[in-house]
């Protein structure tokens, strides 16, 4: 982490640098880091790109280690990390590829309101919703689940919580894996895990977790934001959460498991905390059935959250949820791996896509994109910070030629915490944001400081760089008019 | 004596002791001085007796991190009292804390993970050092 990064970065294209498999003998194959110029200044500033090469080092990997241009240092893997791996080639799963918030993600609801609808009913909506919805550390959700229903749950993914009445069948149309990774098992999750989890379902958790209402600030793609629902200074609410304490648990049993798995398979690691297993050892099929089935859980979270909104804003606005339009646009997972099926150097292979801070970004005509969106590509949604902007865009062939279908995940953090909170002594960050136009509540006094708007890299810097390199392409700006934190 | 560091974008906590059972009981008291805003106002009435076993100094630091943390988290306890036993073997603790009571307690930070990232455990002149970054 200490230092900067003074290893080689070859420019590719406009939007892509190399760091290649010459820079350490450890390296199988080369990093790929998607930036332009004046995001590379900054990410030169941290040990990510060394974390990048880091990856190239593990057993399987398959065409590159890649990074998105939200790149930024993480444990193990950077945050903005993708690489895929071979079982046949004795491909490696790892915990640190994946990251502690297992499916940490983000869903997109619209509504049929417009920014003239709501403007004078902000404070209302967002107290409505902050004294609704649990966030923040310490608290529990209005939803208790014992251990064998934790389990079903996770097992089903959230037709458990729809067959309950909270949410409709469509909802899972619009989940990427329609809310379900197959082959979860429940079992294979701790009992700690599980009653970390039990009481935390339907809460937002804290940290960069939010929920915020937008609005469509500008709309770049016409045809595709039409065939999304969306248009210009329409009401939208984003969440951002993801399998709480039982998804942290899960990572941490994994990292306790593969402690003797270097050793045990002859694997050199670079890092500690990069630890991994074949995925085709029993500590490696182990870990993948837990974290499936901690992907559900977090589907489940997030499913909650979005049921709790919906009932804040029917009795806000008085009307139905259903009257107000409320569909779910789209939910993606960006801390996850998955079994897919890509095109490795002109062989169609099933590989370990790791996605940590990534997000699936898969094109036009991909049998995995909803029917509804089939013929225009995957909606790809992008949190940015709480005063500017956050972003749709749709997955677009250069993700499935280049990334193994991926594409970046948000802002990226700039500052530390302990930086943010120097940088917000003596202001009001909450009054600067009203300032803005947007009203914020958090739980925490520490939560806006730490998450103000100048704690992260502008978003737009980001997906200029994964649209330049048709990674995916750009729908809508949404800008926040409501948000709260933990 | 322990410290809360800085860490891109997480927290650290250091801790300095004499010999290894105070530093297992300082790093377990500056672990909640990340959780909580007063650690000194929570009472020590309940105890949880925490066992674990393993040789290497390093994991046994994050376990019993991590155990804390777990029943932090299950249980809803905060702790601010420690007694730690490290053995060749392993490590016998009682952490004594009382359950989380939002009229009296402010959280701070909701740690989500102990981690391995420059973890450290070692010998110093005057005694014992540990760097840990916790994941928030």
């Amino acid at each position: 982490m200490k230092g900067a990064f003074t290893g080689p970065l070859e420019k590719v294209d406009s939007c892509c640098y190399r760091i290649p498999k010459s820079y350490r003998p450890d390296m199988r194959v080369d990093g790929l880091i998607f930036a332009n110029e004046t995001l590379l200044e900054s990410i030169r500033k941290d040990q990510a790109p060394e974390q990048v090469a880091n990856v190239a080092t593990l057993p399987g990997i398959q065409s590159a280690s890649f990074a998105m241009p939200d790149i930024h240092w993480g444990y193990g893997f950077c945050i903005g990390g993708v690489c895929a791996t071979d079982p046949a080639e004795g491909g490696v799963i790892s915990p640190g590829g994946v990251g502690y918030d297992i499916n940490c993600g983000v869903r997109l609801i619209k509504t049929n309101l417009f920014l003239s609808d709501v403007k004078h009913r902000m404070r209302e909506l967002v107290k409505g919703l902050f004294y609704t919805i649990p966030a923040g550390a310490g608290k529990s959700g209005a939803y208790r689940y014992d251990t064998t229903e934790t389990r079903r749950l996770m097992g089903e993914g959230p037709r458990f919580v729809i067959n309950r009445g909270l949410g409709v069948a469509r909802d899972l149309e619009h989940t990427e894996a329609l809310g379900r990774i197959d082959d979860a098992d429940p079992d294979a999750v701790s009992d700690h895990a599980v009653k970390r989890g039990s009481e935390q379902c339907g809460t937002l958790g804290s940290g960069n977790h939010f929920l915020e209402v937008q609005v469509v600030d500008s709309v770049f793609d016409a045809d595709v934001a039409a065939a999304f629902g969306l248009e210009l200074n329409q009401v939208c609410v984003m969440i951002h959460s993801g399998s709480r304490g039982l998804g942290y648990q899960v990572c941490d049993d994994a990292l306790t498991s593969f402690r003797s798995a270097p050793a045990k398979y002859g694997i050199t690691l670079p890092d500690r905390q990069l630890a991994c297993a074949p995925a085709d050892s029993p500590e490696g099929r182990k870990y993948i059935a837990a974290m499936r089935a901690a992907a559900n859980y977090g589907f489940c979270n997030r499913q909650l959250l979005m049921h709790q909104t919906r009932e804040v804003f029917a009795e806000v606005f008085g009307r139905s949820w259903e009257d107000l339009g409320m569909d779910l646009l789209y939910d993606v997972a960006h801390n996850i791996a998955k079994l897919e099926e890509h095109t490795v150097e002109g062989r169609k292979k099933k590989v370990w896509v790791h996605r940590k801070g990534a997000t699936r970004a898969f094109p036009a005509g991909h049998p995995e994109v909803p029917e509804a969106f089939r013929a225009v590509g995957q909606p790809v949604i992008i949190p940015g910070d709480m005063g500017r902007a956050s972003w749709v865009l749709v997955g677009a062939s250069g993700s499935m030629e280049r990334t193994f279908g991926s594409t970046c995940h948000g802002a990226g953090r700039a500052l530390s915490r302990t930086a943010a909170k120097l940088k917000a002594s003596g202001r009001k960050i909450e009054k600067e944001l009203e300032a803005r136009g947007v009203i914020a509540m958090s739980s925490s006094r520490m939560g806006l400081s730490e998450e103000q708007p100048a704690a992260y890299k502008n978003v737009d810097h980001v997906v200029d760089v994964v649209h330049e390199a048709n990674l995916s392409r750009k729908v809508a700006r949404m800008r926040p008019i409501g948000v709260i934190k933990g | 004596m322990y410290e809360l560091f800085e860490h891109t974008a997480d927290l650290g906590l250091r801790a300095t002791a004499p010999d290894l059972d105070t530093l297992f009981v300082d790093i377990a008291t500056c672990l909640f001085t990340a959780i909580v805003e007063d650690v000194m106002a929570v009472r020590p009435v309940q105890d949880v007796r925490i066992e674990i076993e393993g040789a290497d100094t390093e994991y046994l630091l994050v376990d019993w991190l991590q155990r804390l943390l777990y029943h932090c988290e299950a249980d809803h306890l905060i702790f601010s009292r420690f007694d730690v036993q490290v053995t060749d073997t392993g490590l016998i603790g009682t952490a004594w804390g009382e359950p989380f009571d939002p009229a009296r307690h402010a959280l701070s930070h909701e740690v989500k993970a102990i981690t391995y990232h420059e973890l450290k455990v070692k010998r110093t002149a005057d005694g014992w050092l540990a760097e840990v970054i916790v994941d928030i």
